[in-house]
């Protein structure tokens, strides 16, 4: 918690700026320009919906949506498609208003190793992250323009779960939809101002992992998942 | 590794790059591909122009504001738990990362891409206190393999081809499948995926700090930035002090401007935003979190005409527009910056007497300008600099010199420029055949080499103009 | 229109044919055209290469050239631009500054003129033949003259268009620098030539001379067929 040199270093800027030290609230200026809230304005969830749905084609997603009452049925094929034996969740209220802890509970009545990311579990959570085939989340807040999964970590829910299996099924409340990233970026300055402190671990997710470092081709699958799956659901 | 790369001798080093049959169809190819994909991302934006302006907006005012934010920075940070430490030069924070890694006892450290620490030399720094330290972004990890620098600021083994890689992979690694680049980049996952697991200390660069909340972005294609952050105990990132914003709202449009100039993408596969150390009861993300906030020459640029040179987000949109760059390559600018931005920064950042020539090598078309995401001036500022190099720091030929004042009396002597213009012809008649001069005297020399120079015409303009207005009288 | 013609120094001492074309066609929609025998240089040569005070000389010699100018206009986009620098170049000098707006607001390129001041986008030219047009980098980037050429060549009688490829790649002139880099210059001129070899035009047409002798120059040297024409060429053709 301590900051080294700080006096010495900012001294020396505001000296070749030819003024003293800034240290009172400076105010950000109202932007001549805001050309990001004009995106994709207006339109509805249903909208938002089949931007996404475009939008999955271009990222390598596998799109997929369902009513509530057969999210776990579409769950259960996904995984399959997958050839999940050994999946790892986020410890998340919305699995049980969804009744996925129904589907958990009979998949490993079937031999399908499904773990929950406990806090009290500590570090063998990651391990059992490394270890998995499929990492399932919620999507906490979803960017329909860039197909984009928000993840707001915490310690039920770790950042092992979406990035180190193989493949990423994010589960996307329709009601988490907004236009871009403009809208969650206000959400949390407007959280930040009112004194509420971010998380830790913030993550936008576009898809599969890539890269286009060899010879500019492109490779879906690097270092983070190979593969994703996104299922849109209505609310509860 | 330091700003400098490559041998000393710039035209060395641009023949080189010249005849490097591969490395120019390789940069011809993906700056089409990066040229297209911005293009095609700005257009389905739609008013990419304000985008451009907004940019410029935001990066002006954090700038001009650069000692508040980045004080509001270093306090949030502090208040998450996170140590703050200021580096004026290279060795003050390649020093302090140094005692860091001691102090948590540190054995191997993995990487996530950041130029900052290239141009810091941090890798040496390192591994001078024996310390293991794996690149994980995948083109700069066959790079490290290959103990080459980067060529590209983005894409930075954007020279080497899937042959080469293969081979750099089977000398170092022990590969033994195909050059096939998926087949490749499993192996990198397989490797990578060991190194990410059992290192003790993660290194990453910032693309942009959070100055309200003490936040550092960043973003990646791979996820290797996301597993540097969330799986050792020990964070490290190290930051040029330019590159912060004010609020999240200006972040995310910073960072909408990379993707879509950078790569021509809405949003890259992964944007992090780390905070801090872990909260209680996490278990991924680190528990010792150090800012090292990096000057190493950017306060120079301050309060100087080259101010906005700091705006620059290290999209290269600049270099993939760049011409010159196309056909000499990265490593012709003998810096780990390259193209416009490079030649505009490296001579601020490193001085004029090893990069005097880098000014020199445009035509000022211009396109960097168009293509900067955030309106950078960038031949604006090769002017300037030539300037500098020419009349205030008189490091231009004598020749040139003396070329120059003749010039300057020529074209401010009237009687003097019409002789001239009227004895042209007569005194290029010898070299001309065909109306046409082929193999030049003196200054004609250089340009006779490639192409051929046309004649002066036989009718000079103002006797025409001259006599026909006789004529209607 | 009271029109002072800006010849630039490369037509002046080497291709006139140009400035006689630009006479004739400013003449022909209806502007009185003089022509200021003081005029030299832009400066653009001692400027782009970082010489700013040899610059100013000519500079200096240009402003008391067009001081009485209603209108300057020049068929080139390149010079034309270096003339709307000056301004900035004498920002702060009580001797010339208000000269360097002035000439800076009232000086045109060819066809920015006809499009943009005179509102004319035929000149009732006739030109037959395939043609391609290189949009040099100073017209369009810096000058920001755009459509105004188009405009006008989509108006010309018998003229096939063939775009090139990548068109708004630079050629490699960049004044000194052909001469100051030729390994570098040779590469992109050599580029640009096969883009204009590639479209199959008789005719590469261009709004400044300088670009158009670098290329050109190049198409000879590698005995391309293709001929070379400034854009007042076309303009100025009736048959």
């Amino acid at each position: 918690m301590a900051i080294y040199q700080r006096e010495s270093f900012l001294n020396r800027l505001a000296d070749r700026m030819g003024r003293a030290r800034r240290t009172e609230a400076v105010e950000r200026p109202k932007w001549n320009h805001q050309p990001q809230h004009r995106v994709l304005s207006g339109l509805s969830q249903d909208d938002l919906v089949e931007v996404l749905e475009k939008q999955c084609a271009v990222i390598h997603t596998v799109f997929r949506q369902t009513s509530s009452s057969s999210l776990a049925d579409v769950l259960k094929e996904v995984i399959a498609s997958y050839g999940g034996k050994q999946l790892i969740t986020a410890k998340d209220a919305r699995n049980e208003t969804f009744g996925l802890d129904q589907l958990y509970h009979q998949l490993r009545a079937d031999g399908v190793e499904t773990h929950v990311w406990e806090a009290e579990k500590g570090k063998e959570n990651q391990v059992i992250a490394e270890r998995a085939d499929i990492g399932i989340t919620f999507s906490d807040m979803t960017l329909a323009e860039s197909g984009t999964v928000v993840l707001f970590h915490d310690k039920n829910h770790g950042r092992s779960i979406s990035l180190l299996p193989q493949n990423y099924i994010a589960i996307i409340p329709k009601s988490t939809l907004v236009p871009r990233y403009t809208q969650m970026a206000e959400k949390v300055h407007r959280q930040i101002e009112s004194g509420q402190a971010v998380g830790s671990y913030v993550s936008l997710i576009t898809g599969p992992s890539n890269s286009a470092d060899i010879e500019m081709k492109l490779i879906v699958g690097v270092h983070g998942p190979v593969h994703a799956t996104y299922i849109v659901v209505e609310d509860r | 590794m330091g700003i400098k790369i490559g041998s000393p001798s710039f035209k060395e080093r641009v023949q080189e790059g010249v005849e490097n049959e591969f490395m120019r169809s390789a940069v011809s190819s993906a700056q089409g591909r990066f040229r297209n994909g911005r293009l095609n991302a700005a257009e389905e934006l739609g008013n990419w122009e304000e985008w451009r302006s907004l940019g410029e907006e935001i990066r002006s005012h954090t700038l001009e504001n650069l000692d508040y934010y980045l004080e509001q920075l270093s306090e949030q940070v502090a208040k998450r738990g996170g140590h703050v430490f200021f580096a004026e030069t290279a060795e003050d924070a390649n020093r302090y990362i140094q005692e860091v890694v001691k102090k948590r006892d540190g054995k191997k450290v993995v990487k996530s891409k950041s130029m900052v620490t290239e141009e810091i030399s941090l890798n040496e720094a390192l591994e001078e206190v024996g310390v293991e330290v794996v690149e994980t972004d995948l083109g700069e990890w066959i790079l490290q393999l290959d103990e080459e620098p980067p060529s590209h600021i983005v894409a930075p083994a954007v020279h080497m081809n899937k042959e080469q890689i293969r081979d750099t992979f089977s000398e170092k690694k022990g590969y033994g499948a195909s050059s096939q680049p998926e087949e490749l980049a499993l192996f990198a996952r397989e490797q990578l995926r060991q190194e990410f697991l059992t290192a003790d200390i993660g290194i990453t660069g910032c693309n942009f700090a959070v100055a309200e909340s003490g936040t550092v972005t960043l973003v990646t294609n791979e996820g290797n930035a996301e597993m540097v952050t969330a799986l050792p105990d020990t964070l490290i990132t190290v930051m040029g002090m330019e590159r912060l914003v004010p609020t999240w709202e200006e972040m995310e449009v910073l960072v909408s401007l990379l993707t879509r100039a950078a790569v021509g993408q809405k949003l890259t596969s992964y944007i992090t935003s780390i905070t801090g150390t872990r909260l209680d009861g996490e278990v991924d993300g680190p528990e010792a979190f150090h800012l090292v906030i990096v000057d190493n020459g950017r306060s120079k640029i301050l309060g100087t005409e080259f101010q906005s040179a700091l705006h620059c987000i290290r999209c290269a949109a600049c270099i993939n527009v760049c011409p010159v760059y196309r056909h000499v390559g990265g490593h012709a600018y003998g810096s780990i910056y390259p193209g416009p931005i490079g030649a505009v920064l490296t001579p601020l950042l490193d001085g004029y007497e090893d990069h005097q020539e880098l000014p020199y090598a445009s035509t000022l078309c211009a396109a960097c300008t168009d293509a900067c995401p955030v309106k950078i001036p960038l031949h604006e500022h090769l002017i300037r600099h030539r300037q500098i190099i020419a009349e205030e720091q008189e490091r231009g030929p004598k020749t040139e010199k003396w070329m120059m004042k003749g010039y300057a009396k020529w074209a401010s002597t009237p009687a003097a420029y019409k002789m001239s213009s009227k004895m042209a012809r007569t005194a290029l008649k010898p070299w001309t055949r065909d109306e046409y001069i082929s193999n030049g005297p003196g200054p004609l020399k250089g340009w006779t080499e490639v192409r051929d120079f046309p004649a002066p015409e036989k009718e000079n303009f103002r006797s025409w103009f001259k006599n026909r207005k006789k004529g209607d009288e | 229109m009271n029109v002072s013609l800006f010849i630039t120094c490369l037509c002046d001492t080497i291709t006139s044919h140009v400035g006689k074309n630009t006479v004739e066609i400013l003449e022909r929609v209806g502007c009185h055209v003089d022509f200021p025998e003081l005029q030299t240089c832009c400066g653009q040569p001692a400027y782009n290469s970082g010489y700013l005070k040899e610059s100013k000389e000519a500079m200096k010699q240009m402003l008391r050239a067009f001081r009485d100018s209603e209108y300057v206009v020049g068929p080139s986009g390149s010079c034309v631009a270096m003339l709307r620098e000056y301004p900035k170049v004498f920002a702060g000098d009580p001797e010339w500054e208000e000269a360097a707006k002035d000439l800076a607001s009232k000086s045109y390129e060819l066809t920015q003129f006809l499009v943009d001041v005179m509102g004319i986008t035929d000149v009732g030219s006739t030109f037959k033949g395939k043609v391609t047009y290189h949009p040099s980098c100073h017209m369009t980037r810096l000058l920001g003259v755009k459509d105004a050429p188009m405009a006008l060549l989509s108006n010309v009688a018998g003229l096939e268009f063939v775009p090139l490829p990548l068109a708004e790649d630079c050629c490699g002139f960049g004044g000194t620098f052909a001469v100051k880099s030729p390994v570098i210059s040779k590469q992109m001129v050599t580029e640009k030539s096969a883009h204009v070899i590639e479209t199959g035009a008789e005719y590469l047409i261009g709004g400044d001379m300088g670009c158009l002798m670098n290329i050109g120059g190049r198409l000879r040297r590698e005995g391309q067929p293709v001929k070379v024409l400034h854009i007042t060429d076309v303009l100025n053709c009736q048959d």
